[in-house]
């Protein structure tokens, strides 16, 4: 008899994946299962959580013409 | 997100309609008229070779009316024809149909006793406005409800009836005032022209009018009598049918007519209403008028620069058009004549946040580029281009499905089964055979479940 | 929304904090060096890891400071007062009017005939838009370049801004405050902003006002304005320091109230040399209404009818004021002046130099400048005099010839200052080619050289640490400086400005006495402090070329920039995550994925016949890449004789098509043959340094071939910090035009032959030993070398170059067809050997 478990398959980039798994290491409490290089199975409850972590993470990698402007206006 | 389909023009939508509807539309003169104008010139050919001809044609007789090579029109005149029931045809002949062919009559030699033009008022308004007023009353009332569509706080909000027309076509979404939001659809709206916007909003009124019980004979009835009626001239309420006054409340929402208080006795067309159907049918598609913007009138209107360090520079001083820029442009100063602002990652996100594509930023701003910009090709800078695209790339770097992951099958077999199960339901989002795993959508995993435990059953 | 915000702002924190590890590191590791070091090491830029980093606030953590700072310099005070100004006309109050805040200006009414007026100005920041495609857009932009900061000049609309600095500098080159406000109002769609006009006149109420000029070995304190001068000699320290000497000359001077009354100096009839005589019409608010090239003039025409520069008051403009002063009390009154805010402006009046000697130097015949060299110099030498001061060209652009021409008007006797011995030597073969100087009157000073001239005038060429650095001097050395320290020297000429650390640049400063400076650089990136001391240790910014439009008339070649995203992989990503900071940044250096992106496009564009440079800042990434791709490399460290070896081979050698260089390549090599970059690391988000390397290639010879393109490359790990970096890097060049396409994905690279790190066993090996490397590997390069760059011979050779390119077009760089690099034009040009006399004629022939 197989076993169901619920829960959110997400389907992404290797880098976006170890973002994720990054994210699962502190709690254990986001990933449910790791299936290959680009997919995951996290906890629903997590969802949100997870997306606004990567916004966040991604946001800092992203310069923001606004701080040059903000040099400029000094 | 669900992207709303509209019947893209009255065309459509009068196609659509069975013939007992269509036969008792054609009792309007008006009616006939504005739909006689809304076809191809083709069409109108045939339908003026057999108006004063008491006989019916021959159907080769019509070939003798058309150039060679120009039988794909001809084929494409009579499909419209018949899908609007305009034409009889038996045994090789054809004739109009006799209601519309009075109808058009009466309206083109002004034997109408309908009353399907209006009947002007024949007394004299102690509160008479001029078109310069019904120009500005049309414009404002419009305009607030593009304002509130790009989420302008102009401080007022349109009345409920406009509101709920915008929720129920799917333009916006969101329950209260406070918190309505502007949709893809709703974006695409905006980048039409205003006749075209107009005519998107009262297809949505048609259908809506329909749940509403109300006949769409005499909405349509009225739409047609709209287009018909003469700029700055007040009409009488009397020959409108009850269906007819009530959407008269609605139409004011919208500019489409100006009445000082609703129990007044008379009603002026705004401009809105009075080209209406003015124009041939080539306005009334979304694409069509996409087509337009696009060709010799827009080159002159055109208003934006995009340059490649993401600057925009559009010169108007719309606040509507200042709006829209607003939706996916970080604004930062203004002019009387000129917005500057710039692109960024954190605009175009909101935007597309608000379900707005980076395909249709970069229309809008293809479309309303600046003289300046047209002299170069490609038109906009492909760098800020691609990036707007990519910005949504990033977006769309996460797809999530819920459902159900499954593992630990005790054969290969009980695997193969189910898996293909899934297969066949289409509700398959994973799988990986060689670990025994699959994940199944949430939708279908009830049949799933059903399925296992039947299996299971059964084996046992 | 909010949530999302609120909940993100721990991480930007973390991040935030990492960063400045980042910094703290660095700082460290500065604080062992050597004080001569470039920008990069200088403390602000190195101790935050990127130039700007001190304004952002961010900053503010405990830096310990190796820079010297000059004694105060009268930093301009005046702000742009905004807290008073009143939009006093009605507002609009439309809805969207809010979007705007105080930035609604929606109340400054247009004027009537707006439309043939090409600007706005912005009374908030003081920020000018001007549409460049305007008819009046060429002589505005002369204009604007003279009394604001050009912030952005892409295509259509460029942006300025007026800063108390390009005021300062306006009117340092003769503009007076009230054709600054009448000009600004003449071309601006709405009437000047009344804060605008305040900000103007407390700008320049005192800048400029009062010159000291050096004729007839005397000194004198001059102003056009009498009452100034009224005010200096009631100063109580000034005052006696005035001495009544005899009247010079005799002709045309009258003496009233005391104070000797002249005719203004003008341009006369000083002939810059190369340009075409009469034919001056670059400076505008200088020379008013101009005649010059007749199909100019209907829009010389236009430009008068809407700025109508009417010089009705040219009685009093034409006249100075000056009292005279003893030669040992200029240090107190200029001291004097500074403090009551007066700053002196220096002026040399060299046709009127009795005392120092004449050098015997003029441009060959043969030689004939630019339009653009032409203008900047006469910025420099409107009113027959010299004015120091600094001239910004992009790399390529020709820096070289405007001071060498400089020099050649002056004909004084001059020193040239540049950063590395390979520098010298560029510049002495530059003279003699281009103008008369005889060998024997030229020195080189350098550690190898210590020549002198014998005659009582002539050329020394040095670098600033052989002046500046005073410790472990020998006898040699010091007998030199004594030369150089002992003698008056007519010029100075101060190469790449904006490397030089302000402490070396006092010293060298003051050590020498020169009677005007002129610095040569081509990237003031703005908000970089250093504005401050190269304003007050050499003078305002005369002139900032326009780069695009240098590139579009051909002057410097046409580069195609990209920038390339590389995917980490995953072993290297999860590594990443979890490292250090310093060592994040080995591992998106060494990202597998990175290096075979080099790989194909080393490959790639050596098919198609292109010298390519690959920069690294990070030495160990350097010889990893270059070890394995069988390159040859130069960082610090690589012995003289073998970076000339490797330098000649690059020139010369079909087979060396690809050489790897450190930051040591950042400047002042002059590689021509160069027709494509690549870069694989760079300082943290230094702007500068982007616009240093891209002006590697612009000087690229073959650059007025029809259709040709150089190529500038930024590979770029993705979701790393080097993403965030490259966008800021690049925000300067961009701001200039250029457009950084992004490339996601290289086509056929997976295909490459021989493609390195294509299994997980390599990946894996290359990640082991990334590991194994110390914190420091993840550094950049410590000290700078470029000093000394090339061996004892001087022998930078330049000699016959057989330029080898292949035509073609990278489609994928050029149209907007989509992300991939799809191209791969195999085909080749034949080989081309240019004579290098015809190459000569050829570069004449040009103007």
């Amino acid at each position: 008899m197989p076993r169901a478990v619920k829960g959110v398959l997400v389907e992404c980039d290797p880098s976006i994946k170890a973002l994720i798994i990054n994210l699962d290491s502190k709690n254990h409490n986001v990933v449910l299962a790791d299936l290959d290089d680009e997919h995951l199975v996290i906890e629903e409850r997590m969802v949100e959580h997870v997306k606004r972590e990567l916004d966040s993470q991604l946001a800092e990698n992203t310069f923001k013409p606004a701080e040059l402007d903000d040099i400029q206006r000094k | 997100m669900s992207i709303p389909r509209f019947r893209t023009s009255i065309n459509d939508y009068l196609e659509g309609l069975p013939e007992p509807v269509l036969i008792r539309l054609y009792y309007s003169p008006a009616t006939c008229l504005a739909i006689f104008r809304l076809l191809p010139a083709m069409a109108q050919l045939f339908i003026m070779t057999m108006l004063f001809n008491d006989k019916p044609l021959e159907a080769t007789d019509l070939n003798g009316w058309v150039q060679d090579g120009s039988t794909p029109k001809q084929y494409e005149a009579l499909e419209k024809l018949r899908g609007m029931h305009l034409i009889k045809e038996s045994q090789g002949t054809i004739s109009l149909q006799k209601t519309f062919r009075a109808g058009l009559r009466n309206a083109l030699t002004g034997g109408d006793h309908n009353n399907s033009f209006g009947i002007p008022c024949n007394t004299e308004d102690k509160h008479k406005v001029d078109i310069k007023f019904l120009d500005e009353h049309a414009n404002n009332q419009w305009e607030l409800i593009l304002h509130f569509m790009v989420g302008t706080d102009t401080g007022k909000v349109p009345n409920n009836g406009v509101l709920s027309l915008l929720r129920h076509s799917g333009l916006m979404e969101g329950s209260a005032p406070s918190n309505m939001l502007i949709t893809n659809a709703g974006f695409q709206f905006l980048l039409q022209d205003v006749n075209a916007q107009i005519w998107t909003l009262l297809l949505q009124y048609l259908n809506m009018s329909e749940d509403l019980q109300m006949d769409a004979v005499e909405v349509l009835h009225f739409l047609f009598m709209l287009g018909s009626l003469e700029l700055g001239q007040d009409y009488s309420l009397v020959a409108l049918s009850p269906t007819q006054k009530i959407m008269l409340d609605d139409l004011r929402d919208y500019g489409i007519v100006y009445q000082r208080k609703s129990s007044s006795r008379r009603f002026y067309p705004t401009r809105l209403a009075t080209t209406l159907t003015s124009d041939t049918g080539a306005l009334l598609t979304a694409s069509a008028s996409m087509d337009s913007a696009i060709s010799q009138k827009e080159r002159e209107t055109g208003f934006v620069i995009l340059e490649t360090n993401f600057k925009v520079y559009a010169y108007t001083d719309s606040p509507l058009q200042i709006a829209v820029l607003n939706l996916f442009v970080h604004l930062k100063s203004r002019f009387v004549n000129m917005v500057a602002g710039q692109i960024s990652r954190e605009s175009v996100r909101k935007a597309l946040s608000n379900g707005i594509t980076a395909d249709q930023i970069i229309t809008y701003l293809t479309v309303h580029a600046h003289p300046q910009m047209r002299k170069s090709i490609p038109l906009l800078p492909p760098t800020v281009v691609d990036q707007i695209r990519l910005w949504q790339l990033e977006m769309e770097r996460m797809k999530i499905v819920e459902g159900y992951l499954y593992s630990d099958f005790s054969s290969k077999n009980e695997y193969d089964v189910i898996a293909g199960y899934a297969h066949d339901l289409g509700v398959m989002a994973w799988e990986k055979p060689n670990k025994r795993m699959f994940f199944v959508t949430k939708e279908g995993n009830q049949q799933i479940v059903d399925f296992v435990r039947r299996k299971v059953h059964g084996g046992a | 929304m909010s949530s999302a915000a609120t909940y993100s702002r721990p991480v930007r924190q973390a991040a935030k904090r990492s960063r400045e590890l980042i910094m703290d590191d660095d700082d460290e590791a500065r604080l062992s060096q050597d004080e001569y070091s470039d920008e990069y090491n200088s403390s602000e830029s190195a101790a935050t890891g990127d130039e700007d980093e001190e304004y952002t606030g961010r900053g503010s953590l405990p830096l310990v400071r190796l820079r010297v700072k000059p004694s105060p310099p009268q930093k301009p005070t005046a702000a742009l007062n905004t807290s008073s100004f009143d939009p006093s006309g009605v507002m609009k109050g439309d809805g969207i009017s809010r979007v705007f805040g105080r930035a609604d200006f929606s109340y400054l009414m247009l004027k009537p005939d707006h439309a043939s007026r090409p600007l706005w100005i912005n009374p908030l920041d003081g920020r000018i838009i001007l549409e460049s495609y305007s008819p009046l857009a060429e002589q505005a932009q002369d204009f604007l370049v003279t009394i604001a900061e050009p912030v952005s000049r892409p295509s259509h609309i460029h942006e300025y801004k007026l800063t108390p600095y390009s005021l300062y500098a306006a009117v340092s080159v003769g503009l007076e405050t009230n054709d600054i406000i009448s000009v600004l109002n003449r071309l601006s769609k709405v009437a000047v902003p009344q804060n605008i006009i305040d900000f103007i006149n407390s700008c320049t109420v005192s800048y400029g006002k009062v010159k000291l000029v050096l004729k007839h070995n005397r000194y004198f304190v001059e102003s056009p304005h009498a009452d100034t001068l009224q005010m200096l000699l009631k100063d109580s320290e000034i005052g006696p320091l005035r001495i009544e000497g005899d009247d010079y000359n005799g002709t045309s001077t009258t003496i009233v109230e005391g104070l000797v009354r002249e005719k203004a100096p003008s341009m006369g009839e000083l002939t810059i040399p190369g340009t075409s005589k009469g034919n001056n019409s670059a400076a505008i608010a200088e020379s008013g209404n101009t005649g010059g090239d007749p199909h100019q003039q209907s829009v010389e025409d236009l430009f008068t009818s809407v700025v109508g520069l009417d010089r009705e008051d040219d009685d009093d403009m034409d006249a100075v004021h000056s009292f005279e002063i003893a030669s040992e009390s200029v240090e107190t009154v200029k001291k004097r002046c500074q403090e009551i805010d007066y700053p002196v402006l220096e002026e040399y009046d060299f046709r009127n130099d009795a005392r120092n000697p004449n050098l015997d130097i003029d441009l060959k015949p043969s030689t004939q400048i630019r339009p653009y060299q032409e203008k900047s110099l006469s910025k420099m030498f409107g009113n027959g005099r010299a004015r120091s001061g600094i001239i910004v060209l992009p790399c390529g652009a020709g820096k070289t010839l405007v001071g060498i021409t400089a020099a050649c008007t002056i004909k004084k006797s001059v020193i040239v200052l540049c950063t590395s011995s390979v520098s010298v030597m560029q510049w002495r073969q530059q003279f003699l080619q281009w103008c008369t100087i005889q060998p024997e009157n030229i020195a080189v000073f350098t550690s190898e050289n210590k020549e002198k001239f014998r005659n009582e005038s002539g050329l020394v060429v040095s670098t600033y640490s052989m002046v500046a650095n005073t410790r472990n001097r020998s006898h040699e050395s010091q007998k030199m400086m004594d030369f150089l320290t002992s003698r008056e020297w007519g010029f100075v000429i101060l190469d790449e400005v904006h490397v030089v650390p302000a402490a070396m640049f006092r010293r060298v400063v003051t050590t020498i006495a020169a009677h005007a400076k002129l610095g040569l650089t081509a990237t003031l990136v703005r908000e970089d402090d250093k504005i401050d001391d190269l304003n007050f240790l050499i003078g305002p910014k005369l002139y900032e070329a326009n780069w695009m439009d240098l590139a579009n008339k051909g002057h410097i070649a046409n580069v195609q920039c990209a920038e390339v995203w590389c995917p980490m992989t995953t072993e290297f990503y999860n590594e990443y995550l979890h490292e250090t900071p310093r060592k994040r940044r080995l591992l998106y250096i060494m990202n597998p994925k990175k290096f075979q992106a080099c790989q194909f496009l080393i490959n790639y564009h050596e098919k198609r016949g292109d010298k390519i440079i690959v920069f690294s800042d990070n030495v160990y990434a350097l010889q990893a890449y270059a070890q394995k791709l069988k390159k040859f490399f130069i960082y610090g460290g690589t012995p003289q004789g073998e970076r000339m070896n490797i330098l000649q081979n690059f020139q010369l050698n079909p087979e060396v098509n690809t050489i790897f260089l450190s930051k040591v390549g950042d400047t002042s090599i002059d590689l021509p043959e160069a027709t494509c970059l690549i870069q694989i690391s760079s300082h943290y988000g230094s702007r500068r340094q982007e616009a240093q390397r891209l002006g590697r290639i612009l000087r690229a010879k073959r650059r007025n071939d029809e259709g040709f393109n150089a190529f500038f490359y930024s590979l770029v790990s993705k979701d790393t910090q080097e993403m965030y970096y490259s966008t800021k890097r690049q925000a300067f060049l961009v701001d200039q035009g250029y457009a950084f396409k992004v490339i996601t994905h290289l086509q056929g690279m997976e295909n490459l032959p021989d493609l390195a790190y294509a299994t997980v066993a390599e990946r894996r090996e290359l990640l082991q030993s990334v590991l194994l490397q110390n914190e420091e590997a993840a550094g950049i390069e410590n000290g700078d070398d470029a000093d000394n760059f090339v061996g004892r011979d001087g022998g930078y050779v330049k000699s016959v170059k057989r330029a080898k390119r292949t035509m073609g077009s990278l489609s994928s760089l050029a149209g907007g067809d989509d992300m991939a690099y799809v191209e791969y034009n195999k085909s080749k040009n034949k080989e081309k050997t240019r004579n290098p006399l015809i190459k000569k004629l050829y570069y004449s022939k040009k103007k």
